[in-house]
């Protein structure tokens, strides 16, 4: 099989940067975009590893639908009612930015070095295979990190979707001739879990005024 | 030998639940009655299919749909007759409860009788996801379907939709979809580890892979197992990935309440014990961290349950610790061991939706949940205290009551397998089970008043149909106190399901 490994790697590179520029934008509808962006990038990865894999087509249709389109309505939707300034961050900008880049290029140092004891098969451990179960999970990586360090409650959504996202490129290399029904299954549920979330943040902004979590400390013990 | 058998009762354990909870949610609107009507029916539905499964199950069965998608052996029709079983008197129960507390929006009109039908609807989702989880065969989809569990369920944490409950479901959507995130990796990597010894169809069936983890690479097998620890783990509640569960548990309608702890967080530990069993033979050492896991569990549960006030708050840290239990006994992986595991699953089950119960019926009367303001309840609500003790000496592990049986399986199963700590922690954490329960006990039935608002004449016993739910709760929790034979030949083929995967 025959990969554009040019093409997979700056496509594997642009999917870290927007991870970054999503969560560090402090304007929610600019990191809604960088979102967007990093969709649509994973929509062209694994359309780039369907060459080898045509059942990866379907894949990258649900990919483009649940992905490119449904979350970011839902979540565009939800800025558009209530202002795009994000609550700031514990961490400010520049600090942020700094730990976002050593923890993105230690843990794609480490990944793709021991990336043997994760693959499943020699094959995933190998050429753009390997690139792309690092990059999954650097980019998993940042969403937890975006989930743990921001307190505006879109950010955290915005952060969850970064993790799903990583996790689902990851079955490019580790299961790609998963049925179709476990594709959809799988990614329709962080659809209906970001409108969910959405729903209650709106909510919580209804009564309290505020989609900072920190105000979030009714419930505690 | 055990046969295999296609059967519909496959499908239509969690079809019928879904159905009925459709037709509750849509022919209910502006008729209450109507989707009232359709839960209890729905619920009732379930449990006679359920019971139908396990008595197929009971006669050497192994039931399958849709290929062997769906597959019903012993040990998941031991979790479907419990789940609908705890259902049942839940929704019995739901009735009268969830009209009692009106719900007012924003212009004051009252909307409560709007809201049910989405209730019901979404409780008998929850009822039906919870099911398909425990009858699926596949790796990915039981993934899908704890998830499901979820989403049915986040709008019923919220929906007394007020600060607090918002908070709760907040929390819940958001760190149970992160932890099972955990969950699904865990799912992809084992099924792709498969993918070369048993092809890439068959190694999506939990059924096929019990036969090969031992092919699986060392380094891959560990990562796995934790990873599935930290995701299923989060959803039944083991420590430390429980913070969402007390919130949840506390500040969900009663009835959800005992939904979520009585059902939901079995199913959990049922989706923990069906992935990470299957590296027990192989990797031994495994099983000594389980245990430690469930240790720490119950033991933190344990003193945070004791520093409680709010009872709801009190009774969620209580399942934490009693999830504990269930997680060691696993992780001792001997017969006896996961005999008591299960055993302790079954009788929490009952027992944990009693006791929230009984905390409903406490809050329909008084309005009121924290020990502090209550007080003297005992005279005006006879039956609820009796339920309540039985419940509070059960889960404390005091005989006849089925904690009395569950708790003793397993502390014999740790000395069996010479684990002296493991079972010095579980008998002390009993100890503090047991002043948690007495203590609240205490301050709600006995004494005397601590609010004025207690003395009023509409404080009284809860209706009829609120302590028919409890009472039969309470009756089967003492049947398998006494009788802890009568659940011995599912809880023994059970076993044996996880056990011949142990090697036993």
């Amino acid at each position: 099989m025959e990969y554009n490994v040019r093409l997979i790697e700056t496509l594997s590179m642009l999917m870290i940067i927007t991870s970054v520029a999503a969560i560090e934008s402090h304007n929610l509808k600019r990191a809604a975009a960088a979102y967007v962006l990093q969709a649509l990038l994973i929509c062209g990865l694994i359309l780039a590893f369907a060459a080898g894999n045509p059942a990866l087509y379907v894949w990258a249709l649900t990919a483009f639908v649940t992905k490119a389109f449904l979350t970011p309505w839902f979540i565009l939707r939800y800025i558009a009612r209530t202002g795009e300034q994000e609550v700031p961050a514990i961490i400010g900008f520049g600090p942020s930015v700094v730990i976002a880049s050593v923890v993105l290029i230690s843990f794609y140092k480490l990944t793709h070095t021991y990336v043997h004891v994760l693959a499943p098969t020699p094959e995933a451990a190998a050429g753009v295979f390997r690139t792309n179960l690092a990059v999954a999970l650097t980019v998993f990586v940042l969403g937890l990190y975006a989930i743990l360090s921001r307190r505006d409650a879109i950010k955290t959504v915005i952060g969850l979707c970064l993790l799903e996202n990583a996790v689902h490129l990851s079955l490019v290399s580790l299961a790609p001739e998963m049925t179709e029904t476990a594709l959809i299954g799988i990614a329709t549920e962080v659809v209906v879990t970001v409108y969910l979330l959405l729903y209650v943040i709106a909510g919580i902004r209804e009564k309290i005024g505020t989609t900072d979590t920190y105000e979030l400390a009714e419930l505690h013990w | 030998m055990e046969q295999t058998a296609p059967s519909a009762l496959t499908q239509l354990v969690f079809f019928a639940p879904a159905l009925a909870g459709l037709l509750a949610w849509s022919l209910g609107r502006g008729r209450p009655v109507v989707s009232e009507v359709f839960a209890v029916l729905g619920a009732a539905a379930t449990f006679l299919v359920s019971a139908a499964i396990a008595s197929r199950v009971l006669g050497g069965e192994i039931l399958t749909g849709w290929g062997l998608e769906l597959r019903v052996d012993s040990l998941s029709g031991l979790l479907v007759l419990l789940i609908s079983g705890v259902t049942l008197p839940a929704t019995v129960f739901a009735i009268r409860y969830m009209r009692r507390r009106r719900l007012l929006d924003d212009n004051g009109t009252d909307v409560t009788d709007a809201l049910l039908p989405r209730f019901y609807g979404l409780y008998l989702l929850v009822l039906s996801t919870m099911l398909w989880g425990c009858v699926t065969n596949n790796i990915i989809m039981l993934y899908v379907a704890v998830e499901a569990t979820t989403i049915a369920s986040g709008l019923l944490v919220a929906f007394y939709w007020d600060r607090r409950a918002l908070e709760a479901s907040y929390k819940y959507l958001l760190l149970l979809t992160v932890g099972i995130t955990f969950a699904l990796f865990a799912s992809v990597l084992l099924y792709a580890s498969a993918v070369p010894h048993l092809g890439g169809t068959n190694a999506m069936l939990i059924s096929e892979l019990q036969g090969v983890a031992a092919l699986i690479p060392r380094s891959l097998a560990i990562f796995v197992v934790a990873l599935f620890v930290v995701g299923f783990g989060t959803k039944a509640g083991v420590a430390p990935f429980h913070p969402w569960l007390p919130d949840a548990y506390s500040e969900a309608p009663s009835p959800v309440s005992a939904l979520l702890s009585g059902a939901m967080c079995k199913m959990a530990a049922y989706a923990l014990a069906r992935t990470i069993t299957i590296f027990f033979p192989a990797y031994p050492p495994l099983t000594v961290f389980i245990v430690v896991l469930g240790a720490f569990t119950m033991l933190l549960g344990g003193i945070m349950a004791l520093v409680q006030d709010d009872l709801k708050r009190l009774l969620a840290y209580s399942s934490v610790s009693q999830m504990g239990y269930v997680i060691m006994g696993l992780g001792f992986g001997t017969y006896l061991g996961v005999y008591g595991g299960l055993f302790h699953l079954l009788h929490h089950g009952v027992v944990k939706a009693l006791l929230f119960l009984c905390i409903g019926a406490v809050i329909y009367a008084t309005s009121s949940r924290s020990m502090s303001q209550l007080g003297g309840l005992g005279k005006r609500m006879p039956v609820t205290a009796v339920c309540f003790f039985i419940g509070a000496f059960s889960i404390a592990g005091l005989p006849p009551f089925s904690g009395f049986m569950s708790k003793l399986t397993i502390f014999v199963a740790g000395a069996q397998a010479g684990m002296w700590s493991a079972v010095g922690v579980a008998i002390f954490t009993s100890l503090l089970t047991l002043i948690v329960v007495v203590r609240a006990g205490q301050a709600v039935f006995w004494g005397s008043p601590k609010s004025p608002a207690l003395t009023l004449e509409s404080v009284k016993e809860a209706p009829a149909s609120l302590y028919v739910a409890m009472a039969a709760l309470a009756a089967v929790s003492i049947l398998l106190g006494v009788y802890p034979q009568l659940a011995y030949p599912l809880l023994n083929k059970a076993t044996l399901s996880i056990a011949g995967v142990l090697g036993h």
